[in-house]
């Protein structure tokens, strides 16, 4: 099959026209992931940036507005999405340099706290065995500069603009940011490694400060404060990428007081920092339909609260992206199926523009060994 | 074999000079000669994959190796989730193929949950050369049929991994008479035979004691401390047989918020820079079901999984049936893959072994993988000869 264009088609209007404050929710199946979809809107967003072709960006980007991007993964390392995205074309480790990227990595210390024994320099030990065999040389995240203190940290409650995170975010609990604990901080250059301490929504709300630090840093508001952001003084967009915050949820459940409601409330949290939020979730059969009643036997709490999130997620969203299996079997020409559908917010963002070239689809689509996919419809 | 040079000049551990096992002695030492040689990458056990280049180690099952989309083993930093319904044990013969291959490739090999009884009963180690003669011996009769150069295209596993990988498996300096250079990447093992090699005594046992820490906390922590005090070079693999199994685990291990933060972690800890693990995880999927939400978690976090459905014991006949040729073994149950490592992470779907009904066999010497294919029907001999003797010259006289 020839090389495929790094976007393709059939894909374009859905990855590179985000409308403000929007949500996607990228649903994917053990045997579909989506992460090849969550490097187009990489993609979509920093090589237009870098090649500043604003022709496809609708809404702010028409202004010459940089997109920016902040990953925040919980599944995924940096090596994987490093490599992965040069074989698009993307080097991530320069576009972290020029501060159009910045990995969140919630893989390494979520649960664990840093690794190697404390008291001996944990953190620049294991990254310092640089001729590792694993996948090339390490990007040169130790030796960057570390960027300087965050700043003041945008503060949740001063922000009438988006109404929704009002409601969200609760008054008293603000307060306690400042107690973060050290942990939870720490920082290799430019990858910050988010750990889940404490309980309950504490804790979402420590992990939203640093997601939070890391978006106002990318942005280039380091200093700025949230009345900037109100006056709209933001001289870039920056798209959200959370990437199976669902883990979260499932790993802690309601012993730690985190079920769906905490989750939704923390999604909407950070979605108030950024332009668009694309945020994947895991929609395998059990975790979505063992919670309905028409299930033979008792849901457990895990099923009851991912199904009431991810379909919670799917209302608040402008587009559903869901992959799935390919319905009649594993194939060798088809990795799966790929639907577009509208999302509960369909519609209620006033940029029509957008919403105007989005339409409900189903198609296939074949991921090729070298990386590139290939989008087409039935029968195409 | 005797008569063979013993080259121990280059050998990397200095512990496998002991004449405890001639026959791994013999295929060791030239193999850590050509590694050495060869490239720059002198670990034993670890070769690049022949699909994209990441270093790879077996799983001491050939054709387990075989179907791993085409990297031919598994790729280092990958966790592999292997489900088993009923009663029986083949994963975990499965599991000690993977612990005994570790243990001949100098590997550091982590057992949790496991007493030091499970590591004595490690299959002993057959020479890789009795594997090709085995080999050899069925192939012989096709190699007659078969232009030499297509004799590997139909055959299992073939493409990428399957042409390459299978000269570097099996064929050993005494099968062909020409030196293979390449290392030994897997062995063959005798379940009936008790493995003895002079670096199982490096097996680290790591048990579940309660404490007052939660259990996946402290096996986390044993484990981080166990790789991190290793040297840094070293390859791990880290064993996990019958995970969650309620003999073993207590109760409250199989909560969500136990397992999974455990398994993330180890999911970090093997994606950690610097670290060179892989591990093999086992679950009985008659006490959780793959239906519910906690296991469909363990294998969202898992990089490969693979489900066993062992045909039950009434199922003899179609077993019988079900091979393909007289002289083949029956299949003994259905091998499903539901995710392989690196492919579907980037999105799955473009291996061509995908999609394919894979049948196991596990004998004394091999478990051994292989599509699985039902055979025709019993009772239709007369139709089939009709076939052949009464449609085919009807086909001919049709054309025109």
């Amino acid at each position: 099959m020839p090389t495929q264009p790094p976007l393709p088609p059939l894909l374009a209007p859905y990855v590179s026209s985000l409308p403000p404050s929007s949500l996607i929710v990228l649903s994917t199946v053990l045997g579909a992931q989506g992460n090849w979809l969550t490097l187009r809107y990489l993609y979509a967003a920093l090589n237009a940036a870098s090649t500043s072709d604003t022709a496809l960006s609708l809404g702010e980007g028409h202004n010459g507005k940089k997109q920016k991007v902040v990953l925040v993964s919980f599944l995924r390392g940096w090596e994987f999405w490093r490599a992965e995205a040069k074989r698009l074309g993307l080097d991530l480790a320069r576009l972290t340099d020029k501060r159009q990227f910045a990995f969140v990595d919630g893989l390494s210390e979520l649960f664990s706290g840093p690794r190697t024994t404390p008291t001996t320099t944990p953190q620049t030990t294991p990254p310092s065995l640089v001729p590792s065999p694993r996948g090339g040389p390490v990007p040169q995240r130790t030796i960057l500069p570390s960027r300087s203190t965050p700043g003041p940290i945008p503060a949740r409650g001063p922000q009438p603009a988006r109404g929704l995170a009002a409601v969200a975010a609760p008054a008293p609990l603000t307060p306690s940011a400042p107690s973060a604990s050290p942990a939870s901080s720490r920082e290799i250059g430019p990858v910050k490694r988010l750990h889940l301490s404490g309980k309950g929504p504490a804790a979402l709300d420590r992990l939203e400060k640093d997601i939070a630090a890391v978006v106002a840093h990318v942005s280039g508001r380091a200093t700025a404060t949230a009345t900037a952001e109100a006056e709209g003084e933001d001289d870039s967009e920056v798209l959200l990428v959370l990437d199976q915050p669902d883990l979260l949820l499932a790993a802690t459940g309601p012993s730690q007081e985190i079920g769906a409601t905490e989750m939704t409330e923390w999604v909407m949290g950070l979605q108030q920092y950024v332009h668009a939020t694309v945020m994947t979730l895991a929609a395998d059969l059990p975790l979505i339909h063992n919670a309905s009643a028409a299930a033979h036997q008792m849901p457990t709490p895990l099923e009851t609260e991912h199904a009431a999130f991810a379909i919670g997620s799917a209302h608040r969203a402008h587009l559903v992206m869901q992959l799935r299996d390919l319905d009649t079997g594993a194939a060798r020409d088809v990795s799966g199926v790929l639907r577009v559908s509208k999302g509960g917010a369909w519609g209620q963002s006033d940029n029509t523009d957008a919403n105007g070239s989005w339409e409900e689809k189903e198609a296939l689509y074949f991921v090729q060994r070298d990386g590139g996919v290939s989008v087409f419809g039935r029968g195409e | 074999m005797s008569f063979r040079k013993r080259n121990i000049g280059l050998s990397t551990g200095g512990d496998r000079t002991g004449s405890v096992n001639a026959s791994a002695q013999s295929q060791q030492a030239p193999s850590a000669a050509a590694a050495a040689a060869a490239a720059p990458e002198s670990t034993p056990g670890v070769r690049p994959s022949p699909d994209d280049g990441r270093p790879t180690t077996s799983t001491g099952t050939p054709s387990l190796d075989n179907i791993l989309a085409g990297h031919g083993g598994l790729p280092i930093g990958k966790t592999l989730l292997v489900e088993e319904n009923g009663t029986t044990d083949f994963a975990g013969a499965l599991l000690r193929y993977y612990a005994a291959e570790g243990v001949v490739q100098d590997h550091r090999v982590h057992v949790v949950g496991m007493p030091e009884q499970w590591g004595r009963s490690l299959p002993g180690l057959i020479g890789p050369a009795d594997a090709v003669d085995d080999k050899q011996d069925k192939r012989k009769g096709e190699r007659m049929k078969i232009a030499w150069r297509y004799e590997r295209l139909g055959e299992f596993g073939a493409g990428i991994a399957g042409s390459r990988a299978t000269p570097g498996d099996q064929s050993q300096p005494t099968a062909d008479g020409s030196p293979d250079k390449r290392p030994a990447f897997c062995h063959a093992f005798d379940l009936t035979k008790r493995l003895t090699h002079p670096s199982i005594a490096n097996l680290n046992y790591i048990p579940l004691t309660p404490s007052n820490e939660p259990l996946f906390t402290t096996i986390h922590k044993r484990l981080d401390a166990a790789i991190a005090s290793s040297p840094p070079n070293t390859v791990h693999r880290i064993v996990i047989p019958s995970l969650l199994n309620p003999t073993i685990y207590p109760p409250e291990s199989s909560q969500p918020d136990s397992v999974l933060p455990f398994l993330h972690s180890l999911r970090a800890l093997l994606n950690a820079p610097g670290v060179r693990a892989t591990a093999m995880i086992t679950i009985p999927l008659s006490l959780f079901p793959r239906a519910t939400g906690l296991v469909r978690w363990m294998e969202l976090i898992s990089d490969g999984v693979i489900e066993l459905c062992p045909f039950p014991h009434s199922a003899d006949a179609l077993a019988t049936s079900g091979a393909a040729t007289s002289h083949e073994e029956p299949p003994q149950g259905m091998l499903k893959t539901h995710r392989l490592p690196v492919l579907h992470e980037r999105g799955g779907g473009s291996d061509q072994n995908v999609g394919q009904d894979w049948a196991f066999t596990l004998s004394r010497r091999r478990f051994e993988i292989k599509p699985f294919s039902l055979p025709p029907a019993e009772g239709d001999k007369e139709g089939q000869d009709g076939t052949v003797s009464g449609n085919m010259p009807k086909k001919a006289d049709l054309e025109f």
